[in-house]
């Protein structure tokens, strides 16, 4: 059985329940043993490196050390913007030790970091130390027909000497996720972009624009539903769909769901496991496409440039 | 008794700003040995020569040391100077106290002062123990090697040629004409590319003087200048070209598809091939890799359809061997792989091209038959976006150099792009407009203003598919705002980048290359055509990216160079070589496994003392020796010595501080 | 028109260079940022014309922008920029030195922004959490905008989108000595 530190970051408890309790359930059928942070504090979010710089390295240096005195190797982080924060703290500090030294100094009585914890985002784990072939031997319900858009923003992968994780420009850990689940992850050219989080509440305006751009290239990609792995994110791209639809004059009609929802639902949970009714855009109309063949467009004639250097014999 | 004069040079600010050379000068002259000390503000002008030769004979001076620039720079003219004043040349030190002291201690006056006094102490010492020595003649082989048959081999080749000396011209492709003959018609004139440079390469064929070698490679270069060997593979084509007239009945009938490289894999070709109508020599070769014949012995139909018997499926690479004198090496570029590129969606979009695709496009022998077309969707392309600096400029994702040809070809795509499809608009991403040469800003206004280009200024940062089109989107800096432009096909103007086997090449002929692998020369400024190793030479991309004039330009100076280099039958050589005291030499052999260009041999030579008996000791060749000094320093007995460098010298330098 | 020649001397460079840890003199303007940049339009200058500001050496305007108030750290600009400048942190260096020494712009959205800010780091400093209801709730009143996203309350409440209750650190303490400390060390440098 794997262990593995488990920071949920101050969504879970709220915003983000239904990550919370799907993160848990697919955990379980992955025979993973999560074990919480005891008595974990805010990363400090966007608001603590906006406003100062020892406060945002200090809050996320104290979780750090606290991980430090569990016996497992790997932190997982839920929530997207926590994981960037805790990540870059560690590089931070990890390549400063004299700054480390110095930001430690807020938090003597936690004890002194040593660095020896690694942190992934819940998608990193999901990737790297459970892989899509075991992720794909859990499937028991394939969610075959399903079209989804496999949204990343702007934290996971990025920036990259911090993530050290897939593309920040072209990520397709997710797709192949999704794939493993037996869904299709549709061509999505927005997966990168930025919703706007972190003025979720300071700059609606702004972040109708940034999401509104993201629903349409979903739409347009075909997808009936977005993946994220982002507490941000998701409560972004589902609780302003409405007031994007209304401004744009358009139905997305894009139920956002995470990714641990669809992969509880294809490990054979039921769908009220997935806590339908927390969702703003409903999820059952899109889910009902499982089971529907899609019609492969790509496959019509090769195209005139081979790239290859195969041969052919006429 | 030794008398030394020393010279200290202010080489104007260089040196005196940050070393007090009076100073060096009264240090100089405590020197027991010191005859004669001055400093002057440019040692190495008509005046401070004179300053020497006079001293010279005023103080009968027995050895000189002139305290300036490397020796790289100047060696020469000093030692001229000794020899006008009747004095052997080598009996000058020079002591570096520009490069070596007042460059890199520019923050300390004080160090920078002391270190150079050091450095004339050292030099003094040394030029004590000078001896007279005169340069070795050695004998020239007056046949040159080019290596690649692009323009830039083709013109060398030519030029040296004309001249009625001997050209051996290898190419590694089954045709010359390199990279030029895939260009359609080139800038600023817009003459066409292969009208211009067919009728070089058929000069090239029937060239008395040049023995042309295609489909082969260079395996080996021993020797030195004037006297180099080198080894060439020549690749088996499975065709006698002897017998063969290249009509072409067996690449009609071969069954096999291979992409076709000179299209950019835009069509195919066949496994026997001539890559393009005009190639030269006209003659097919068999693509080893593809033929089935040759991969598994079924089929044969080449050899079949050819009236004359020339399809060989037996034949061997061949191995051969030329004695030259001096080389030029025209390998070439390549272009920039734009992988990278993620946010532009390279290789998840077919409609992104790279320019050379669309130079074979609007080709009007290319395979869309002079017409751009979407891979797509085979349609023809109305909006068309044209990037600049992919991969060219950027530290992060590419080179940090400028490729120098992209802005003009790009102009010139612009304009193609009108005369091939007149309902058509081109937009142009750039940063920079870099247009200096003649006719050149003239012809990117022909873009702008008869053409009607757009030119937006501003990197792009993303492209993505929207329906049929690809959305572009940059900021125009001019106006500061964000566009987008709804492209049908877009065109990367990818970095030029040195030709992939140029570092395994530099190091087989013992060459530097620099960080990105294109081939260095001897002085960025004042000898751009030569490199540090004697007798070779670079023309053409090979040596840094640049435009076809520019490139003929350098070909015909490395002519130049080697035609100089065999004007005589001999070339004089420096006298700095191993010399062997075989009373010490014990006849161990370690020097001749050290030298790496086997210029030491064995002789035998009596036991001495009147005895018959015969011993064996090292004998150092003249001509070959280079002066590295290996020997010296692996020699057990301390029997051998290096002219000018000798263990007397050396260690006279060491107690001297 | 903007007067230069006057100074020699590029103080706000050095200090931008100098907190940032990079040179904004690499920057060639080529605009990368900007059209990369999810939130260039709303901004007084865009990341490029920022860059060329501090090369002038215009710091009373830079400040005054509302730019670095509106970037989001997503951190697309820093991964495309040919140069390799990290365009986020330059532009949170030039708001900590902004608030270092006291610079607020007008701008009303900067305003909002900064008070979100505040607000959150307040609600860190008391429970050592983030606790969201509270904070939408506090950010309203203090921006006088009472019925800001209300139309979403009921609906999210309902939902269970956003508890009602709320969690504290156990050792609270620590947290706000942490804030103390922190704060002394800003100050100390």
């Amino acid at each position: 059985m794997t262990k593995l530190t488990y920071f949920p970051g101050c969504s879970a408890h709220g915003t983000s329940e239904e990550f919370d309790s799907t993160l848990k359930l697919v955990m379980k059928s992955l025979d993973v043993e999560m074990e919480e942070l005891p008595d974990w504090n805010c990363c400090g979010a966007t608001s603590a490196h906006v406003m100062t710089e020892n406060l945002a390295l200090a809050l996320p240096l104290r979780n750090l050390v606290l991980a430090e005195k569990l016996d497992n190797k790997t932190m997982g982080i839920a929530c997207a913007s926590c994981y960037s924060r805790m990540k870059s703290t560690k590089v931070e500090m990890d390549n400063h030790p004299e700054l480390a030294k110095k930001i430690n100094s807020t938090i003597v009585e936690e004890g002194e970091y040593k660095g020896d914890v690694d942190v992934k985002s819940m998608l990193q784990f999901f990737y790297e130390d459970i892989g899509t072939e075991t992720i794909a031997g859990k499937v028991t319900y394939p969610l075959k027909g399903l079209k989804i858009a496999c949204y990343y923003g702007c934290l996971l992968t990025r920036p990259k000497n911090i993530t050290q994780f897939d593309s920040p420009e072209y990520p397709m850990s997710m797709d192949n996720i999704v794939e493993a689940l037996g869904a299709t992850a549709t061509p999505f050219d927005f997966k990168t972009e930025c919703c706007g989080a972190s003025f979720s509440i300071s700059d609606t305006e702004i972040v109708l624009s940034l999401s509104g751009t993201i629903l349409e290239m979903a739409k347009e990609s075909g997808a009936h539903l977005i993946a994220v792995a982002c507490p941000l994110c998701q409560s972004n791209l589902d609780m302003r769909q409405p007031d994007i639809a209304k401004k744009r004059g358009k139905k997305f009609d894009l139920p956002v769901l995470y990714i641990t929802q669809l992969m509880a639902l294809a490990f054979g949970y039921p769908l009220k496991d997935l806590k339908p009714s927390k969702h703003i855009i409903p999820i059952e109309q899109a889910l009902s496409h499982i089971g529907e063949e899609i019609a492969t467009p790509e496959v019509k004639k090769k195209p005139k440039k081979a790239v290859e250097a195969e041969s052919e014999v006429e | 008794m030794a008398r030394v004069g020393v010279f200290v040079c202010f080489c104007g600010a260089n040196i005196a700003d940050f070393v007090d050379v009076p100073a060096v000068v009264e240090e100089a002259k405590k020197i027991k040995e010191v005859k004669y000390a001055i400093d002057y503000k440019y040692m190495c002008s008509d005046p401070g020569q004179g300053m020497i030769r006079d001293a010279i004979v005023a103080h009968r001076l027995t050895s000189i040391v002139v305290a300036a620039c490397s020796p790289r720079m100047h060696e020469k003219t000093f030692r001229k100077a000794l020899s006008d004043a009747g004095m052997n040349p080598y009996l000058l030190e020079v002591a570096n106290i520009r490069e070596h002291s007042s460059w890199v201690h520019q923050k300390d006056k004080k160090a920078a002062t002391e270190k150079s006094s050091d450095l004339i102490r050292m030099a003094v010492a040394k030029s004590i123990a000078n001896e007279q020595l005169h340069e070795i003649s050695v004998p020239v082989t007056k046949r040159a090697l080019v290596i690649g048959g692009g323009i830039a081999g083709i013109q060398a080749a030519l030029d040296i040629a004309d001249a009625r000396i001997p050209v051996v011209l290898v190419e590694k492709s089954p045709s010359i004409g390199g990279k030029m003959a895939q260009l359609d018609e080139t800038f600023p004139t817009l003459d066409c590319s292969q009208c211009i440079l067919t009728p070089k390469m058929v000069d090239v064929a029937s060239h008395p003087y040049i023995e042309l070698l295609p489909y082969s490679e260079v395996l080996e270069l021993d020797g030195y200048v004037g006297n180099y060997k080198v080894k060439i593979k020549r690749k088996a084509s499975y065709v006698n070209f002897d017998t063969c007239t290249g009509c072409g009945a067996c690449w009609q009938k071969c069954p096999v598809k291979v992409p076709n490289e000179f299209n950019m894999g835009i069509d195919k070709r066949k496994a026997i091939y001539s890559p393009f109508p005009q190639a030269v020599p006209n003659k097919p070769v068999i693509d080893a890799e593809h033929c089935t014949m040759l991969l598994k012995g079924k089929c044969g139909i080449c050899a079949k359809v050819c009236e004359k018997g020339s399809i060989d499926y037996a034949m061997q690479d061949e191995i051969i061997e030329r004695e030259i004198g001096a080389v030029v090496v025209a390998t070439g570029y390549d272009l920039w792989d734009p992988k990278p590129y993620e946010e532009y969606g390279v290789g998840r979009y077919k409609d992104i091209i790279t320019s050379l695709e669309f130079e074979r496009m609007v080709s009007a022998s290319g395979p869309t038959g002079g017409v751009p077309l979407r891979p797509s969707d085979g349609k023809i392309p109305k909006s068309v976006v044209f990037i600049k600096c992919v991969g060219s400029r950027d530290e992060a994702k590419g080179i940090e150099y400028c490729s120098k040809i992209c802005c003009m070809y790009t102009a010139k795509h612009a304009i193609l792009l009108h005369h091939k499809v007149h309902d058509s608009h081109a937009y142009i991403f750039y940063m920079d407009i870099r247009a200096a040469g003649k006719g050149y800003e003239e012809f990117v206004k022909r873009a702008q203003v008869e053409t009607g280009a757009t030119y937006l200024r501003g990197r792009v940062s993303k492209i993505y598919q929207k329906g049929e089109k690809l959305m572009v989107r940059g900021e125009d800096a001019q106006i500061g705002q964000v566009v987008e432009v709804e492209a049908d096909l877009v065109v990367l103007a990818t970095a030029v980048y040195p030709y992939k086997d140029n570092p395994e090449l530099a190091r087989l002929l013992g060459i530097s290359y620099d960080k990105y692998g294109f081939l260095s020369e001897a002085h960025p400024k004042l000898r751009p055509v030569e490199t540090a190793k004697a007798g070779i030479f670079l023309a053409g991309c090979t040596q840094a990216p640049k435009d076809i004039p520019e490139t003929v330009a350098q070909a015909s100076a490395t002519a130049a160079k080697v035609c100089g280099l065999f004007s005589g039958d001999t070339i004089l050589k420096d006298p700095m070589i191993s010399k062997v005291n075989t009373d010490y030499c014990s006849g161990c052999q370690n020097c001749v496994t050290v030298c790496p260009y086997q210029a030491i041999v064995t002789e035998e030579i009596p036991l001495g003392h009147g005895s018959k008996e015969i011993r064996t000791v090292a004998k150092i060749n003249e001509g070959v020796c280079q002066g590295c000094g290996s020997c010296v320093a692996i020699c057990r007995s301390m029997a051998i010595d290096l002219a000018g460098f000798t263990d007397m010298q050396i260690i006279n330098e060491i107690v001297s501080i | 028109m903007i007067a230069l020649g006057q100074q020699i001397e590029n103080k706000f460079l050095t200090a931008v260079n100098k907190k940032s840890g990079n040179n904004i003199l690499d920057c060639y303007q080529c605009g990368k940022c900007v059209s990369t940049c999810p939130v260039s339009s709303f901004m007084d200058f865009p990341p490029r014309e920022i860059m060329q500001m501090i090369k002038l050496g215009l710091k009373d305007e830079t400040y005054m922008a509302n730019s670095m108030w509106f970037c989001l750290t997503c951190a697309a600009c820093s991964g495309r920029c040919p140069r390799e400048i990290d365009i986020p942190r330059v532009m949170e260096s030039i708001r900590h030195l902004a608030i270092e020494e006291n610079v607020n712009p007008d701008d009303p959205h900067v305003k909002n922004i900064r008070k979100f800010h505040e607000i959150f780091l307040d609600m860190v400093r008391r429970y050592g959490r983030n606790y969201e209801l509270r904070m939408m709730a506090e950010f309203n009143i203090r921006t006088r905008n009472l019925f800001k996203d209300m139309h979403l309350a009921p609906k999210a409440l309902l939902k269970g989108k956003i508890p009602i209750g709320h969690e504290k650190v156990k050792s609270a303490k620590a947290i706000q000595r942490m804030f103390k400390l922190a704060e002394k060390l800003e100050n100390t440098k």
